[in-house]
């Protein structure tokens, strides 16, 4: 498999009437990577997506895959794969007629469609379902027929639109892997839109963060997890999402209430700071900053506590053998390496 | 159980009521069609009687055989509804799929077209196609069906047309089919069913037309709603020839419905993008 598709979006504009879905979107794609486009809805992820598959126009900027400009093509015209959130599979045809569709489109002989058909469908585990219609089959299993009928051309760039929002909670997950393994297995770039950051987190190589028609951060989940740009994508990222408490900063300490915390760094001037923590990063004990319990959430394997902290809320994960009665006054710690720092005013993280 | 019987039983005495109601005109035509035409004039009314074909063999075979007649309305027919698919499909699909300022206006014009009382057009037809010298023939008349028919064609067809997603579209074309092949392979298959309905509808209008045949046709195009008046006259009415030409011109109408029927259920069946049908 050659490896081609890279792509780059160089200000990437887009106008609907009066809004600007699209602010000047730039990204470049490395091939072979599994790069997710997350963000909430609205934030122009999907539109970003169809874009690059040519399925809807822009205002300014360029799409490059592989180096040639094709802003001005088809669809057809960009060898690009695409799965639709509602899988868009023909229903009049059998799932062999889907896949071999794409293949039929450019005459393949039927020897060759046969062939590859039937190698598609053993990929995703739907080769005993080929004579059936779209309509006979589970969400699963159309999803994978989408699949199929995706790779069967053997695409340089695979585009998927949330393709596993409309599975079920314990499909999703282990579809997650599958299609991982699956581009890995194929060695193809693939871009998915997804606004579920677990999902992006878990799957892909790296990630661009949206919002409202930008793209705030660029990075591996790793990254963009530990040293999030801002408060937007700080409390976007997170399940549940990061702390937000105001606090006091001044040269290397950090105050809360009164309570001080060393930092690494000196960051110079007094200022007004919003502190983040992750919930996973509190610990609950008898010395720190003193919060009451509001609230217990078991969730089997770990526990969420809802906290009150003066007048902010803070919610902490907590261990599953946690034992915490609601109204209790506990105290709060951290470590200084867990902590991030942002601007209320800009939403900004806080550079020394 | 006792519930839903009686239920079931009052549904099906309505259905029945009205079956009947509708029916035993039919039904009596038919009945008609088979007596001679002394039977047909007697009082009480015989329900039982000696069938005979003779009515039927005057009306095929007779002096005033409507076989030419069926034959008119067929050419009618046929014309006007191919012409109508021929025009109204493509113009469905880019109403649909095209976003046309004039898409919300032609909703209220198609109604205007058929809200329209036909007797009013009559004489402004008949002038027209007098000046072009198109009276009495199948092009004259068959265009005044188009003025009636493709409007509502193209209406029916757009909304087949938009229920398809554009998803189906876009995954086809990224399948490199390209628009034509596109709207062959993944779209008009899909709306089989509407096309099938909207064939149903222009056939049935086309076959059962009479003012605009009557008035507009002469001595070459007579289709057979206008030939029926051939049993009527001033002497006498042919009952049973009358009621033999009734059946035989519901003839080819409900055999169109009955292979309709089936590509209408598919049509409906079929379904969009995810779980055909399972919903």
């Amino acid at each position: 498999m050659s490896r081609g598709g890279s792509v780059s979006l160089r200000n990437i504009v887009k106008r609907h009437g009066s809004l600007t879905v699209l602010k000047g979107v730039d990204l470049d794609i490395r091939p072979g990577e599994f790069f997710a486009l997350l963000g909430p809805s609205g934030s122009g992820k999907t539109t970003t997506l169809r874009i690059l598959a040519g399925l809807e126009s822009h205002d300014a900027g360029n799409v490059i895959l592989d180096g040639r400009d094709v802003t001005g093509s088809e669809p057809g015209e960009r060898d690009v794969a695409m799965v639709f959130q509602s899988y868009a599979l023909y229903p009049h045809m059998s799932v062999y007629e889907n896949i071999a569709f794409p293949l039929r489109m450019v005459k393949t002989p039927n020897s060759e469609i046969d062939r590859a058909v039937r190698e598609s469908a053993s990929r995703v585990k739907i080769a005993h379902l080929l004579e059936r219609r779209p309509g006979q089959l589970s969400g699963g299993q159309q999803q994978r027929c989408a699949l199929a009928r995706a790779i069967v051309r053997k695409p340089r760039l695979f585009l998927l639109d949330e393709p596993l929002s409309n599975l079920d909670a314990k499909l999703r997950l282990e579809t997650r892997v599958e299609l991982r393994k699956l581009q890995r297995a194929l060695d193809v770039t693939a871009v998915y839109v997804t606004h579920d950051q677990e999902e992006a987190m878990t799957i892909a190589d790296r990630l661009a963060v949206f919002m409202e028609g930008n793209i705030v951060q660029v990075g591996t989940p790793d990254e963009v997890f530990r040293r999030p740009v801002s408060i937007e994508v700080a409390t976007f990222l997170g399940n549940p999402p990061m702390n937000l408490i105001p606090a006091r900063l001044a040269g290397r300490e950090v105050a809360i209430d009164g309570h001080r915390l060393q930092l690494e760094i000196d960051y110079g001037v007094e200022r007004e700071v919003l502190l983040g923590v992750q919930p996973s990063r509190i610990d609950v004990g008898a010395e720190g900053i003193p919060a009451q319990v509001d609230l217990v959430e078991h969730l089997g394997d770990s526990v969420i506590v809802d906290l009150e902290l003066g007048t902010t809320r803070v919610r902490a994960k907590l261990p599953e053998r946690t034992r915490l009665s609601e109204g209790a006054n506990v105290h709060l710690r951290f470590d200084a390496s867990d902590v991030h720092l942002f601007d209320p005013q800009t939403g900004q993280r806080v550079t020394a | 159980m006792k519930r839903s019987f009686a239920r079931r039983f009052a549904l099906a005495a309505s259905a029945g009521m009205l079956l009947s109601v509708w029916g035993f005109p039919v039904l009596w035509a038919l009945l008609t069609s088979f007596k001679t035409e002394r039977d047909v004039l007697a009082y009480p009314p015989k329900i039982v009687f000696e069938p005979t074909l003779a009515a039927y063999r005057d009306v095929l075979f007779g002096a005033s055989s409507i076989v030419p007649n069926l034959v008119s309305s067929i050419v009618l027919s046929l014309g006007a509804t191919f012409l109508t698919l021929l025009v109204a499909v493509p113009a469905g699909y880019a109403l649909a799929r095209l976003e046309l300022p004039a898409k919300r206006a032609s909703g209220f014009y198609v109604l205007a077209t058929q809200m329209l009382p036909p007797v009013g057009l009559i004489i402004p037809y008949y002038l027209v196609l007098q000046k072009v010298g198109l009276l009495d023939t199948y092009v004259g008349l068959i265009v005044i069906y188009l003025t009636f028919s493709l409007p509502f064609a193209i209406w029916l067809l757009v909304s087949y047309f938009e229920d398809i997603p554009r998803e189906m579209e876009e995954a086809a074309l990224l399948d490199r089919a390209g628009r034509f092949r596109t709207l062959w392979y993944v779209i008009l298959p899909q709306v089989r069913g509407g096309i099938a309905v909207t064939t149903v509808f222009i056939f049935l209008n086309a076959w059962n037309e009479f003012l605009f045949a009557v008035v507009l046709g002469g001595n070459r195009v007579r289709p057979v709603t206008v030939a029926m008046f051939n049993f009527i006259s001033v002497e006498q009415t042919r009952w049973a020839s009358l009621a033999a030409g009734a059946m035989i011109a519901m003839g080819p109408v409900m055999l169109l419905g009955l292979i309709a029927q089936k590509h209408i259920v598919k049509g409906l069946t079929v379904g969009a993008v995810k779980g055909g049908g399972r919903r």
